[in-house]
């Protein structure tokens, strides 16, 4: 049962270079984000298949989710 | 020179006299253009102790080498000035496509000088360059005057434009350009105003040089693929800054209030997502831009057809002054624009009325009858007319709210948000601390766009005061006004996550000189230091303690929101500052040291 979780590049950062992630289905987007060890603070938009989710929505298997963090500000 | 208009442009107004010089080698190898030659002809060139608002001050509007070009985002302007607002060092940038057209017309800068005996605008068509009477144009909105110069002219022609807070000389005025993006910051648009030039009107046809033709259209396709295939282009264009509001309520950093607290009760009603459905028709981007930013909106309820809001001005004058009504928020960002205040400012100045208001320092006798609570929507679009146009209460608020805090007194000083005299942009800072130092140490006042932590801070935990946040900070610092210096949009970068090394093989390619990123730090640097000198220069007692952040923030903890309860102590701010003075090699009073000044090849221009 898995999943990818792609992530801002603006969060290489914090996340050794990586930006695209393998990740288990059957959690939240806001679990998910702590296993990854990313602050869901830091999240501004989850969207999945197109549509805007909430962290809290469960990953189901191949979903495709993608979490956007604010870098630059206004 | 590769990548170079390669002329600087003076206008001095009080004779009338043009002319034209090269721009200097040396001086395009050391601060590079944009926000750079602005610093560097403010520093040279303004006399110590000049006045603002006087003849000596100057007006220095620059482009950089990726300006004009096709690079992603290259249509940024610098405007340098000695601040109205703060008596300091004051740069805005402004995005659109004036600076393409003034490298078009071959110029890399253009110094206004002296001050007009009648208004005046600046036409430039390539080589033709006049003074020309603006009679007609003065008194009126910038959107109608930039209309009628698109029709006298024609649409390649582009305009910079004040309104009647520049001509009236709001110490926070702006400088309007393609119906809807400003050099909001520090008041250049009043030193516009009163130097008495209502426009610069500008276009050019000439090429811009560049050292390598096919090495630099290479580097720039392979920008912008980058940039179309950036993850998260399609969610950055369809909200732009707007995507920040939602978080910024949620982690308590959306000013609320007068920036009493951080979350606002009645947020949701701003966020992106209900402002793009309730209101936005388009898109709009500036020159080259693969990633539109700019949002178009139409209130039915205002009959507002105006660009934005974008989030400083929804954070400035929604949820700072308690308005929760997105189109109220697109009607004030128009009468702003139209009467060319920067909305960050204006919103600042506002809310500390309203709080002054509630608190009953202000009655109606003190507000021309204006029932100043927060939320009241009526009186806010009045108050952005009345500060315009300096009438009545509106006088005293187009001072900005250090000056009129100091004027009354009675403690309103510590809720007057603000660092140096330049009011805070739209991120409440109660406890970030990377953020507050950000603020505090911004070269211009208390504004965001040096260094924007934040997410640093909320990643590597709030209220952190440790070295490697300092150097975050100032790594931000020296490196994000880069892109000001370069005349080039940093959003690409930091918002779809460009690897930044293609905008070097595009560079190397434009002027013909390699240079690595830390030679650009090393320039930001240098400027960021020559600034610091600037305001040193030109206030007597210049110190740490102009670095201190509104005390809202060191005394008072929001009451409600994500930060409830939460503030710095100022212990730990001062433990900031030491660690920030340490790190940049600066004196324990915040100024750069003869070693440092000497290690940046800045002795000579400082002596």
């Amino acid at each position: 049962m898995t999943a990818t979780i792609r992530t801002s590049s603006a969060l290489r950062d914090f996340l050794d270079g990586k930006d695209e992630f393998e990740v288990e289905a059957g959690h939240t987007v806001r679990e998910t984000l702590l296993s990854l060890n990313i602050k869901p603070e830091l999240i501004a938009l989850v969207i999945v298949a197109g549509e805007q989710r909430s962290k809290d929505y469960v990953i189901q298997e191949k979903d495709e989710v993608k979490v956007m963090a604010i870098i630059g500000g206004g | 020179m590769n990548g170079y208009g390669g002329k600087i442009l003076r206008v001095n107004l009080t004779t009338g006299k043009i002319a034209k010089e090269q721009t200097p080698v040396d001086i395009a190898r050391d601060f590079i253009g944009g926000r750079g030659f602005g610093a560097y002809f403010l520093y040279k060139e303004v006399p110590q102790g000049a006045d603002p608002l006087g003849p000596e001050n100057k007006l220095i509007v620059s482009s950089g080498p990726m300006s004009g070009l096709m690079i992603p985002g290259a249509g940024k302007c610098d405007f340098t000035t000695k601040s109205p607002l703060t008596g300091g060092y004051a740069s805005a940038s402004m995005g659109g496509h004036f600076t393409a057209e003034m490298k078009y017309a071959g110029l890399d800068s253009i110094i206004l000088e002296g001050i007009s005996s009648k208004p005046v605008y600046l036409f430039i068509d390539n080589d033709r360059v006049e003074l020309r009477d603006a009679s007609e144009f003065w008194g009126q909105g910038t959107i109608a005057v930039e209309k009628q110069f698109k029709e006298k002219f024609g649409e390649d022609f582009q305009i910079a434009v004040i309104g009647p807070g520049g001509e009236n000389v709001v110490s926070y005025a702006c400088i309007n350009h393609d119906f809807g993006r400003q050099a909001g910051r520090g008041g250049v648009g009043a030193v516009m105003g009163v130097k008495k030039v209502k426009a610069i009107v500008i276009h050019g046809t000439k090429s811009i040089p560049v050292a390598d033709s096919q090495a630099y259209r290479n580097a720039g396709k392979a920008l912008y693929k980058a940039c179309k295939d950036a993850s998260f282009l399609e969610e950055w264009t369809r909200y732009g800054t707007t995507v920040v509001t939602s978080w910024c309520d949620e982690v308590g950093a959306l000013p609320t209030r007068n920036f009493s607290a951080g979350s606002f009760e009645d947020g949701k009603n701003l966020y992106g997502p209900v402002m793009r459905e309730k209101i936005v028709i388009t898109d709009k981007g500036c020159f080259g831009c693969p990633s539109p930013c700019g949002k178009y909106s139409r209130s039915k309820k205002y009959g507002s057809y105006v660009e934005g809001p974008e989030y400083e001005t929804i954070g400035l004058l929604g949820s700072n002054l308690g308005i929760s009504d997105i189109e109220a928020v697109a009607q004030a960002n128009l009468l702003a624009d139209d009467a060319g205040i920067d909305t960050i400012s204006a919103g600042n100045a506002i809310g500390w009325a309203m709080e002054c208001y509630e608190k009953g320092i202000f009655t109606k006798d003190d507000t021309d009858g204006l029932d100043l609570k927060f939320g009241n929507i009526e009186a806010t679009f009045e108050l952005i007319g009345k500060i315009s146009r300096k009438e009545g209460f509106g006088a005293f608020l187009a001072e900005g709210v250090k000056k009129a805090s100091q004027k009354i007194g009675k403690g309103t000083e510590k809720f007057a948000i603000h660092v140096k005299g330049m009011e805070q942009s739209a991120y409440a800072t109660h406890n970030a601390t990377a953020m507050l130092l950000a603020y505090m140490t911004c070269d211009v006042g208390a504004h965001h766009n040096r260094s924007w932590a934040i997410t640093y801070d909320i990643q590597v935990g709030r209220d952190l005061v440790v070295p490697e946040k300092v150097a975050r900070v100032i790594w931000l610092q020296n490196f994000r006004p880069m892109f000001d210096v370069l005349g080039g949009c940093r959003l690409q970068w930091v918002e779809l996550g460009i690897d930044r090394d293609l905008y070097i093989t595009a560079l190397d390619a434009i002027t013909g000189i390699h240079r690595d990123w830390n030679d650009y730090e090393k320039v930001g640097e240098r400027i960021w230091n020559l600034t610091r000198m600037f305001w040193a220069r030109e206030n007597d007692g210049f110190s740490r303690s102009w670095d201190l952040p509104a005390p809202r923030f060191y005394e008072e903890a929001p009451e409600s929101g994500a930060t409830k309860g939460q503030i710095t102590k100022i212990e730990d701010v001062h433990r900031l500052l030491d660690m920030y003075y340490e790190q940049r090699g600066w004196s324990n009073d915040g100024l750069p040291t003869s070693e440092r000044l000497a290690e940046l090849n800045l002795s000579e221009l400082v002596a």
